[in-house]
């Protein structure tokens, strides 16, 4: 596979109740799978499949992805600024991978 | 015809030669405003995704082999516009090679590492990321001394008919600009946003690729990636865009 990176964008401070966004593009074939290789076996489906995002702890925003989705995929979302601290952004992939990216956000 | 009918027919292409040669405009001004946006913003461009990876290739060093970093400090001044020259003639060996080229040699003979390989997601990253260096520097490509047979070749290969359907770049890419084909537009068939991150292929690839797709829309004989052939096109292709900005990694269709 490719290596795996992800461009993470948000503000890098926020005032404490302001509304940010934050955008998240990452690197990925999302292999349906379903095709038959040289061998004659079936390829395994190889997706990410669940994209978690914590800040500060809390759970804040929860993708799960399907075969349906482009590969690279990109979304966005928004957050309120509560108090300094990491967003934890973790990728779960199929066969049980897991990557996990930090990006800190300074309220003030 | 007679002589007289040949020569107004020639002033004619002429005319339509240097009408069309003056408005010739980036493959993204026939993108939808959506996806221009998209190209415009390293947020959602996955393009970037290969030049974050190029950049960390670039300053890698791998073993005793000094890294890119080592000769090209700075790259972001030291490199600048260095993309928009190519294609260009390398001084060692006579013959013409595009940035990909130069990026293999650079490895072959200076960091005496394995070549990558065409269509590499290496090459391609490292490709894009040294192209994203010169995003909005015109293209400055020469034509001259050396580079005269390639740019002769290329010119000859874009007016040629080749293939099944017996099409010449030329009637397409400067006769129905702007017309439909298939679900696409017609653009004028410049480089400037290659490595291009293209929908079709939900990765990064090469004019070289491209061209390749071409060819084989038209069902004419696929070049290899590096031919000559194509070096030579990409060099015609690079002249007819000079003056437009680079604007690698785009975002095709």
């Amino acid at each position: 596979m490719a290596s795996f990176n992800a461009r993470i964008t948000m503000p890098a401070e926020a005032r404490a109740g302001e509304i940010v966004e934050v955008r998240v593009l990452v690197r990925h074939p999302m292999d349906r799978g379903g095709q038959v290789d040289a061998g004659g076996a079936t390829v395994p489906r190889k997706i990410l499949n669940r994209l978690t995002v914590t800040y500060a702890g809390e759970p804040v925003f929860r993708y799960d992805m399907h075969t349906g989705v482009s590969a690279n995929p990109f979304v966005s979302f928004t957050t309120r600024a509560v108090e300094t601290g990491d967003l934890i952004f973790e990728w779960r992939e199929d066969g049980g991978a897991t990557y996990t990216r930090t990006a800190r956000l300074v309220v003030t | 015809m007679s002589a007289a009918g040949r020569a107004f027919a020639a002033a004619l292409l002429a005319l339509a030669g240097t009408a069309g040669a003056g408005e010739i405009k980036s493959g993204s001004a026939f993108l939808s405003p959506q996806m221009q946006r998209q190209q415009a913003d390293q947020a959602r461009n996955p393009g970037w995704l290969w030049v974050e990876q190029g950049e960390e290739l670039f300053s890698r060093r791998e073993g005793d082999a000094p890294g890119c970093i080592s000769c090209h400090a700075d790259p972001g001044r030291s490199l600048r516009g260095a993309a928009a020259r190519y294609p260009q003639i390398d001084a060692a060996s006579g013959k013409l090679i595009n940035l990909e080229g130069r990026i293999e040699q650079c490895r072959a003979v200076r960091q005496k590492r394995p070549a990558l390989g065409h269509e590499s997601q290496e090459l391609l990253g490292l490709a894009a990321y040294v192209a994203s260096l010169s995003q909005g520097v015109p293209v400055s490509v020469s034509a001259e001394g050396a580079a005269k047979p390639y740019y002769e070749a290329g010119k000859a290969f874009y007016e040629r008919r080749q293939g099944q359907l017996n099409l010449a770049c030329t009637q397409c890419h400067d006769g129905l600009v702007g017309r439909k084909l298939r679900g696409d537009t017609i653009s004028h068939g410049v480089g400037t946003g290659y490595p291009a991150y293209r929908l079709e292929w939900n990765g990064l690839g090469s004019l070289h690729r491209r061209l390749r797709a071409c060819s084989l829309g038209v069902r004419a004989t696929q070049f290899d990636y590096g031919s000559d052939d194509y070096l030579a096109l990409e060099l015609y292709l690079a002249v007819r865009a000079r003056g437009l900005p680079v604007e690698a990694p785009g975002l095709r269709r």
